[in-house]
């Protein structure tokens, strides 16, 4: 099959024809393949949208009475898969916060506000503003403490502060990796090697439930908190071999270029180790960021609510036993937004970072 | 003796091993200021070496090395403080490829001498005038031919005001095109009286500018004199030999 570079000239139908008719053999292929796909395109779209239930208001009963997708079930106990067992007249500020965290977001993906200190004021003032307006107990709002924060909310909170916790982390321990002292380096290693060694689950449990046995009452802290601090620990371990492989790719010129205009160390690292080494390791970076951002759903089995659990709340009682299908893909849908935009943000990242390197 | 007279470099005995390997035997070297030295050997005779002791890219295991009348030891506040004064000039260039060329002449001075931004701009664009390169300013050094990344590379030693520049190998790296235009910026330096160490194979540029020539074989100073001496009469074997299949062709 001559497979040219001028597809772009020729018309849609010549390229049709060029690519899936241009024998007879081709031609049934191609037209049993879109048949399949459409049949497959229109059953799904007929249980979605056509024969679908989008109102609760007349209860279960009236999803089992078609074939199509039963998202009453979200209109119903939609509430309980964002805020989890947030009580439910505060739930406003579950939203707010979750916005808040989208917002800091957003603005720390701007180029316009990459320094020091506007990135220092947007985090610190952002992290702030989601822990007092889910926590409360100032400006007249009740106190929620931690157990009772749950669904959406809870999986960002997790997600934001694994990775602001496990992002400086990392990347002192790749800096400490690569120290000229060898027993610096040594025991850096090990301690990447072992946390690398575990599962997330096994470290999630040590932090939850058997930290406290060993530490003394007030070092403890709440149970979320240890278990974020073991996941964060846990991406960090990851993160600074990511960030260690980001730095080999440098070439010891760049840093001899610099010890020679008699650039001090923490200038070298600063401005032109960690730069270039971020640009190497952005692929694997944002891979590891997502991946992270899927793992919070372990934290099920320490007993938080987060947002698969109050998925499997969601259906799990009453009279919406099974409807969990909807549920799952609604959840789906939530994992699908979060996920695809990072990946996205990564895709820009990479091609703004090449306009130097032809 | 006048503080003008003291000369910009001294190193005395100095040694250097890689491991059991001697790479610099028992060195001695007088450099004035002022002074152009330039430094030719066959691969591997450690000229190169020697150029990257006097700014501490590698330690030297014995001896005395002094810089602009500062001893070098391991102490890196001292080490620093002989690095700002003295610039380098790299093979493969080594400019910074995520910033603009104006970024990598400015970030030193304002990191290191702490010149406000203005101040190190204007001393950049000066000395990018000076490499004949002004108008690429702007521009990021993976969009520049391998001539003008070195020349930018020379702006960027020089936007440090250094007292003495190192070069290593400065057109080794470079198509056979290039290599005038940067040899044209390192004679302009020459004539306005830097202090220079060049490590080269450039025997046009050596006879052109150089006060002294060196000839270094296996870590050892083999041969030192001024051009006409080094080029028209060489005493050594070791440096006939090397004359004979640089030129020879």
């Amino acid at each position: 099959m001559a497979m040219t570079g001028e597809m772009g000239r020729l018309g849609l139908l010549a390229t049709l024809r060029e690519k899936y008719f241009s024998s007879l053999g081709n031609a049934a292929l191609s037209i049993i393949c879109f048949s399949i796909l459409a049949l497959i395109v229109w059953k799904f779209f007929d249980w979605a949208i056509l024969s679908a239930v989008f109102s609760a208001a007349n209860g279960p009963e009236a999803c089992k009475a078609t074939d199509g997708a039963c998202w009453a079930v979200i209109d119903a106990r939609w509430r309980l898969i964002l805020f989890g067992l947030y009580p439910h007249e505060e739930h406003w500020r579950s939203a707010l916060a979750c916005g808040v965290v989208v917002v800091m977001t957003v603005l720390s993906c701007l180029p316009y506000f990459w320094n020091g200190r506007s990135i220092s004021v947007i985090w610190i003032g952002g992290f702030l503003a989601f822990y007092f307006l889910m926590k409360g107990g100032i400006l007249g709002m009740p106190v929620v403490d931690e157990q009772s924060w749950g669904g959406l909310s809870l999986t960002v909170f997790i997600f934001v502060t694994t990775v602001l916790v496990g992002t400086p982390l990392s990347i002192l321990l790749a800096l400490l990796r690569r120290s000229e002292l060898p027993w610096i380096s040594a025991l850096t290693g090990i301690v990447i090697d072992s946390v690398r060694s575990l599962p997330l689950l096994t470290i999630l449990f040590a932090f939850a439930v058997v930290l406290p046995f060993l530490l003394p009452d007030w070092a403890s802290g709440d149970k979320l908190y240890r278990a974020i601090f073991g996941s964060a620990l846990f991406f960090a371990a990851y993160q600074a071999e990511i960030i260690r492989g980001g730095m080999q790719g440098v070439p010891t010129g760049q840093e001899e270029a610099a010890k020679s205009l008699g650039i001090r160390y923490r200038h070298r690292i600063q401005r032109i180790l960690l730069p270039q080494a971020f640009k190497n390791a952005l692929p694997a970076t944002i891979n590891q960021f997502v991946i992270t951002f899927k793992e919070t759903s372990l934290f099920i089995i320490i007993g938080f609510f987060e947002i698969l659990a109050s998925g499997n709340a969601a259906y799990g009682t009453g009279n919406w036993t099974f409807a969990f299908v909807e549920v799952y893909a609604f959840i789906a849908m939530i994992y699908f937004v979060f996920v695809f935009s990072l990946s996205r943000y990564g895709a820009f990242l990479e091609r703004r970072m090449d306009v130097g390197d032809h | 003796m006048t503080k003008t007279a003291e000369p910009a470099i001294t190193i005395r005995s100095m040694n250097k091993f890689y491991g059991s390997f001697h790479a610099l035997k028992n060195i001695d070297l007088t450099v004035q200021h002022g002074e152009r030295i330039v430094i030719c050997g066959p691969s591997g005779s450690g000229k190169s070496t020697l150029i990257r002791c006097i700014n501490h890219l590698e330690a030297h295991q014995s001896g005395n090395i002094t810089v602009l009348g500062k001893a070098l030891d391991n102490n890196i506040l001292h080490i620093d403080e002989i690095r700002r004064d003295v610039g380098m000039v790299f093979q493969h260039f080594n400019l910074f490829p995520h910033m603009t060329v104006l970024e990598n002449c400015v970030l030193a001075p304002m990191l290191v001498r702490k010149w406000p931004r203005a101040k190190a701009e204007e001393l950049a664009m000066q000395y990018l005038e000076k490499v004949k390169i002004p108008e690429q300013a702007e521009k990021f050094p993976g969009q520049l031919s391998g001539g003008q990344q070195q020349r930018v590379a020379i702006a960027r030693s020089l936007s440090m005001q250094p007292k003495v520049l190192l070069f290593d190998e400065p057109t080794s790296a470079l198509d056979p095109e290039m290599i005038s235009e940067v040899l044209d910026v390192m004679v302009a330096l020459a004539k306005d009286g830097m202090t220079m160490l060049c490590v080269t194979h450039e025997m046009g540029f050596a006879r052109q500018v150089a006060d002294r020539v060196i000839f270094m074989d296996q870590g050892e100073i083999i041969e030192q004199n001024p051009p006409e001496e080094f080029f028209g009469n060489p005493q050594n074997e070791r440096t006939q030999k090397f004359l004979s299949q640089i030129l020879g062709h």
